[in-house]
């Protein structure tokens, strides 16, 4: 955490009442995207960080799309949360780096988002690893 | 180039996991800017190439770019990507100096496509006296650097259009790196600018991973600007581009539209006319940018943004009153002396009296 997470941004609600309009068209892209993950499995994944935002949009979107059954944290180059929305299928994924800066936030659209899965070749890294560990413990 | 290792090895030699890896490249595609579909792209493209060599050289600047640079917000993902190039000269990071810092730049520039990477502007007048490293004129070092380069990318306005150095009068002849291209004075090798004063950190990064990922020059605007970055003006990606659209405009800097948040385009900004990322990627861990902040852009991003007039005054009205009719100006100098004593006057009495000053006020 910088300091600068200590100086509060408010904005006054009464200030911009409609928004910027990005949270609308975020909400539409999403129901496209789970009518396609539905019909072909096409998984859809929208960069947060690439719209411009007012403050509290993103509060606004959380909120909208409220929080699932499940939360997920992977410790891969600093912490990533990935949580399911009370929307099935939409994921808010959250990758911090290891000073706990935001480096990257998505919304995903999928069954299951691919950071959580196990990869192939680590997979096959472990099966070694397992066989070592076996090995060795056959020869003592 | 065959003793370089590959990125992904590089990375895997660290004990960073494929899952790392792929957040990895997730996290890249944001910074470059590129559809999150890209990532898998990306996490092939880095399996391929070699981490390339680096010459970084500092010509009349201010430092700030390397400033901005080792500021940027995401530092794992910056860091790695450092580890994924072999950064071998930049004389305010490097740890050698005096003879052993120029033959670490010598020996970086026997093994051809390299890439260089410039910050500052290149003086040429009076043979390029102005600015020396070493003994060596800048416009010698960059002439030779360049020789055998793959690339120039410009790190900053200063590198890319000229910038400070050469605002008027421009007393040391300062040029921008693709200007000295285009007359001849240094060999013709592809260009990337990356403008801004000082640019966005993560833009500079986002623009040498495209490099070093896919290890082609980003498509670019006419001004030889990544359009990724560049492509949008501040004004159409501007959160404050409703109110413009409603015709609600700030008047002064603390009126009831300043408080309410309203388009500062009456106050000076030149969102409309300059290109750069600010809107979207922000600055300082991605808490705001200058309008978000209450003032309007300054066109840093933009050639000649220092002699554009005042930072000030509304785009549609004339930037430099000068260029218009000089006998109307001939005729108002006398006037003009006396209304300034009487602005000075109004400021002075406006402090006192605690009211507010006009823009006209400030700017006389």
């Amino acid at each position: 955490m910088s300091g600068l997470d200590n100086i509060p941004i408010n904005v006054e609600a009464s200030a911009m009442p409609f928004g910027s309009g990005n949270t609308g068209a975020i909400l539409a892209e999403l129901e496209t995207s789970l009518h396609e993950l539905l019909k072909s499995g096409k998984e859809h994944s929208i960069d947060l960080r690439s719209l411009p935002l007012l403050p509290g949009e993103l509060d606004y979107l959380r909120e909208r799309l409220g929080t699932g059954e499940v939360q997920v944290e992977v410790n891969a180059l600093g912490p990533s949360t990935v949580v399911e929305t009370a929307i099935r299928g939409v994921w808010w994924v959250t990758h911090r780096n290891t000073l706990d800066n935001v480096m990257a936030e998505f919304l995903e659209v999928s069954f299951c988002p691919d950071i959580i899965r196990a990869q192939r070749d680590d997979v096959r890294e472990s099966l070694e690893t397992l066989s070592a560990l076996m090995a060795g413990d056959h020869d003592s | 180039m065959s003793r370089r290792p590959t990125i992904a090895e590089h990375l895997a030699r660290q004990g960073i996991s494929r899952r790392a890896f792929l957040k990895f490249c997730a996290a890249t595609a944001s910074l470059m800017a590129l559809p999150p579909g890209m990532a898998p792209a990306i996490a092939e493209a880095l399996g391929k190439i070699r981490r390339p060599s680096v010459i970084w050289l500092s010509f009349q600047e201010c430092t700030g770019c390397t400033e901005s640079l080792t500021r940027s917000h995401s530092p794992t993902v910056e860091s790695l990507i450092f580890d994924m190039i072999s950064l071998d000269y930049h004389h305010t990071l490097m740890a050698a100096s005096g003879e052993a810092a120029e033959r670490a730049r010598e020996e970086a520039m026997q093994e051809p496509g390299y890439l260089v990477l410039v910050d500052g502007s290149i003086p040429v007048k009076d043979g390029g006296i102005y600015s020396a490293i070493a003994g060596i004129s800048n416009l010698q070092m960059l002439k030779d650097t360049v020789e055998n380069a793959a690339a120039v990318v410009s790190i900053g306005t200063c590198a890319a259009y000229g910038g400070i150095p050469m605002a008027n009068p421009n007393p040391t002849g300062a040029m921008g790196v693709q200007a000295l291209m285009d007359q001849g004075l240094i060999a013709r090798k592809p260009v990337i600018n990356v403008p801004g004063c000082p640019p966005i950190p993560v833009v500079i990064t986002g623009v040498l991973a495209h490099y070093l990922t896919f290890s082609e020059i980003p498509a670019l605007d006419a001004l030889g600007r990544p359009l990724n970055f560049y492509g949008d003006s501040i004004h159409d990606r501007c959160y404050r581009r409703p109110f413009y659209d409603q015709g609600k405009f700030a008047k002064t800097f603390d009126d009831e539209g300043a408080r309410k948040g309203w388009c500062l385009f009456e106050l000076g900004c030149k969102g409309p006319t300059t290109h750069n990322a600010c809107a979207t990627t922000k600055w300082n861990d991605g808490t705001s940018f200058p309008i978000e902040s209450g003032h309007g852009c300054l066109g840093c991003s933009e050639p000649n943004f220092w002699d554009a007039g005042s930072f000030y005054k509304a785009l549609s009205a004339p930037a430099d009153p000068l260029t218009f009719a000089a006998g109307a100006v001939v005729a108002g100098a006398a006037v003009g002396v006396g209304m300034s004593f009487i602005n000075r006057a109004k400021k002075s009495s406006a402090k006192s009296a605690h009211e507010t000053a006009t823009l006209k006020d400030l700017e006389k």
